[in-house]
């Protein structure tokens, strides 16, 4: 079966909220009843008949065909099964995210995988801040899985965050991990201000020294424990990184002092 | 002369004709608001009447602090509580001046509802931070507290950890004297206004989280502009939340970066901009080719616009109701100059009134 394709038509005029379009909520739907379901954020919202062309049939397997940074929540709340979209992407994909894969081509737009209980979201161009973080009012960030940025991350990614992985392959902007719970932050690529501030418990894995460490972060030296090579293997396995990123006996600073203090920072040269 | 549709003058029903056309034609209209209580509640009824997404005049700002209690939350006092229990005062940062008065008459007052005879005060600096005010600084006898080389952040971080006992690789200047303040103190209070950054704000409610483990802190927030909090209020008790709030799928949706109205603007989502302030001589942005109807204080068309309303002021041309952070609650504003210029609520109301004759005329 091919998969069920959405073609962009011509570049939205307002906001779209494609959090219907995912595997679990198309499966068995009719095209025609597709086509009626109503995506725009207006007074007068578009219709998905007027925004995409619909092609293919596979519900399990379903691709955008051209991008907008005006598609919002992409692959939100998907159970399973796979999205693609070739192009850019808005606010919030892959929000509320429970398994399956959400692969996005361009860039994507503020909160990527915000809320994120399980899953993979793969992100080749840049992507927004507050990356796998909560929206207002929300007590945690993303609670599991993956999620992988290749190109620039912006501030706060992995806010509040509790289990899972992100990995950010070309840095990112301040604030990494603000208020981490638990979880890891992988980034290759610089850093920006204060990565891991008010951190309680969770890893930060980076290439090299951040620039601007919290000052209640301390010292823990060079160690010498399991955890990095099981780690590098498994970022090599997962084809996240083709080299180990910590090595052996990495430097490690252990916070954030002012709350827990049971997190830490690791990174190979000092 | 107090409505221009263009450059035209008009009369007002006329304008209000017109604005009402363009309200009930447009997709995505979007207000910005500076009124008082009033007027911000009639607003925020024709932005759900239409559908629209409404922010402050000033909602950059007014984010930030409405941010420290949707997604940060923490301990809040009023004014007339720490005047009469807290026995520490701690100061963090720079507070605006309009506060200062009081901050002077905490500074006059005891605490009659706590054991201690009187209060300290400190305040808490950093790198770059300016001076306290002289007056207060004498009067209250304000021990400061921080590093002159480290930004408030890092003061705040370095205080936390020190009051849980856990290791810092720097010290405060009179750091010990603030330690032993809040050890002894019955109700210690940090007082704060014009949020900095999140993260100082989400270590400084962390540190009253901690202190209230073992006894009673709190913290007494001053918003940097009273109106505008008083907006929040309003739309808080209206919408169930504060701006920024959009009706376009018929529900209030409080979402801080969908509802951006600079942000709409900019990225071409609005197409109508209603703009609306009470004071003299604010005049709203220019919006290359953005339909504007702009509500002002102001005797002449508002270039660009697409329709002008002379308006009047709350506690100037007629009564109103305003935010006051110096009793914590809502306050009338009587008219001290009374003239016939229009309230925004009213405007609204006639508004409001038009947009029924559009729904009937378009059935």
């Amino acid at each position: 079966m091919k998969p069920l394709t959405f073609m962009l038509r011509s570049e939205p005029e307002e906001r779209l909220d494609l959090s219907g379009l995912t595997p679990d909520k198309l499966a068995g739907m009719p095209v025609a009843e597709i086509a009626g379901l109503k995506i725009g954020l207006s007074r007068r919202p578009a219709t998905v008949g007027d925004v995409f062309k619909i092609t293919g049939t596979d519900a399990s397997n379903i691709v955008f065909a051209g991008g907008s940074g005006r598609f919002d929540l992409v692959g939100a709340e998907m159970g399973t099964g796979r999205i693609r979209v070739e192009g850019d992407v808005g606010a919030r994909p892959g929000r509320r995210m429970a398994g399956g894969t959400l692969v996005i081509e361009g860039k994507a737009g503020l909160q990527a995988g915000s809320g994120m209980k399980n899953g993979r979201i793969e992100i080749n161009g840049d992507a927004g801040e507050g990356i796998g973080g909560p929206m207002a009012g929300e007590i945690h960030g993303m609670t599991g899985g993956l999620i992988i940025v290749r190109g620039k991350a912006g501030h706060r990614p992995g806010e509040r965050m509790r289990r899972g992985i992100i990995a950010l392959l070309k840095g990112c902007g301040d604030y990494a991990g603000l208020g981490m719970i638990a979880g890891t932050i992988v980034a290759t690529g610089r850093v920006g201000r204060y990565p891991g501030h008010l951190m309680k418990r969770g890893s930060l894995l980076f290439d090299r020294r951040p620039a601007d460490l919290s000052l209640t972060f301390m010292d823990c030296g060079r160690v010498d424990i399991a955890f990095p090579a099981l780690f590098d293997r498994y970022l090599m396995e997962e084809k996240i990184l083709d080299r180990p990123l910590l090595g052996a006996k990495p430097y490690r600073f252990g916070g954030d002092n002012a709350v827990l203090g049971k997190g830490e920072i690791m990174f190979p040269k000092g | 002369m107090v409505a221009w549709i263009g450059s035209r003058t008009v009369p007002l029903p006329a304008a209000i004709e017109h604005v009402a056309k363009l309200l009930a034609k447009s997709r995505c209209p979007v207000f910005s608001l500076d009124s008082d209580v009033h007027g911000c509640r009639s607003l925020i009824a024709l932005a759900e009447r239409v559908g629209a997404t409404y922010d402050h005049v000033n909602g950059r700002d007014l984010a930030h602090e409405v941010a420290l209690h949707t997604d940060i939350g923490g301990f809040f006092a009023t004014a007339t509580e720490v005047r009469r229990r807290a026995d520490v005062i701690v100061i963090v940062g720079d507070i605006p001046a309009a506060h200062h008065d009081l901050l002077l008459s905490l500074a006059a007052t005891k605490p009659d509802l706590s054991r201690a005879a009187g209060r300290r005060w400190f305040r808490i600096n950093g790198k770059g931070g300016p001076a306290l005010e002289g007056e207060l600084r004498r009067r209250a006898k304000v021990v400061e507290v921080g590093a002159p080389d480290l930004p408030i952040d890092a003061v705040l971080g370095i205080l936390r950890a020190s009051l849980g006992g856990r290791r810092t690789p720097a010290a405060l200047t009179d750091i010990d004297a603030l330690l032993g303040a809040l050890g002894k103190a019955s109700f210690p209070v940090f007082v704060f206004s014009r949020p900095t950054d999140p993260a100082s704000l989400a270590m400084l409610q962390g540190m009253l989280i901690d202190i209230n483990r073992k006894q009673r802190a709190s913290a007494l927030f001053l918003p940097s502009d009273d109106d505008a909090w008083g907006m929040v209020l309003a739309s808080t008790w209206m919408t169930g939340f504060p701006p920024r709030t959009g009706f376009s799928t018929g529900s209030p949706v409080y979402d801080p970066w969908l509802c951006d109205i600079d942000r709409m603007i900019a990225a071409k989502e609005a197409d109508l901009y209603l703009w609306v302030s009470e004071r003299d001589e604010a005049r709203p942005p220019r919006r290359g080719g953005l339909p504007t109807i702009a509500l002002v204080r102001s005797d002449r068309p508002f270039s660009g616009a697409a329709v002008t309303v002379r308006i009047g002021k709350a506690g100037l041309d007629h009564d109103g109701v305003v935010y006051s952070s110096r009793i914590g609650t809502l306050r009338a504003a009587t008219a001290t100059a009374p003239s016939d210029l229009p309230s925004v609520a009213a405007i609204a109301g006639e508004l409001q009134h038009a947009l029924q004759s559009e729904d009937m005329a378009s059935c």
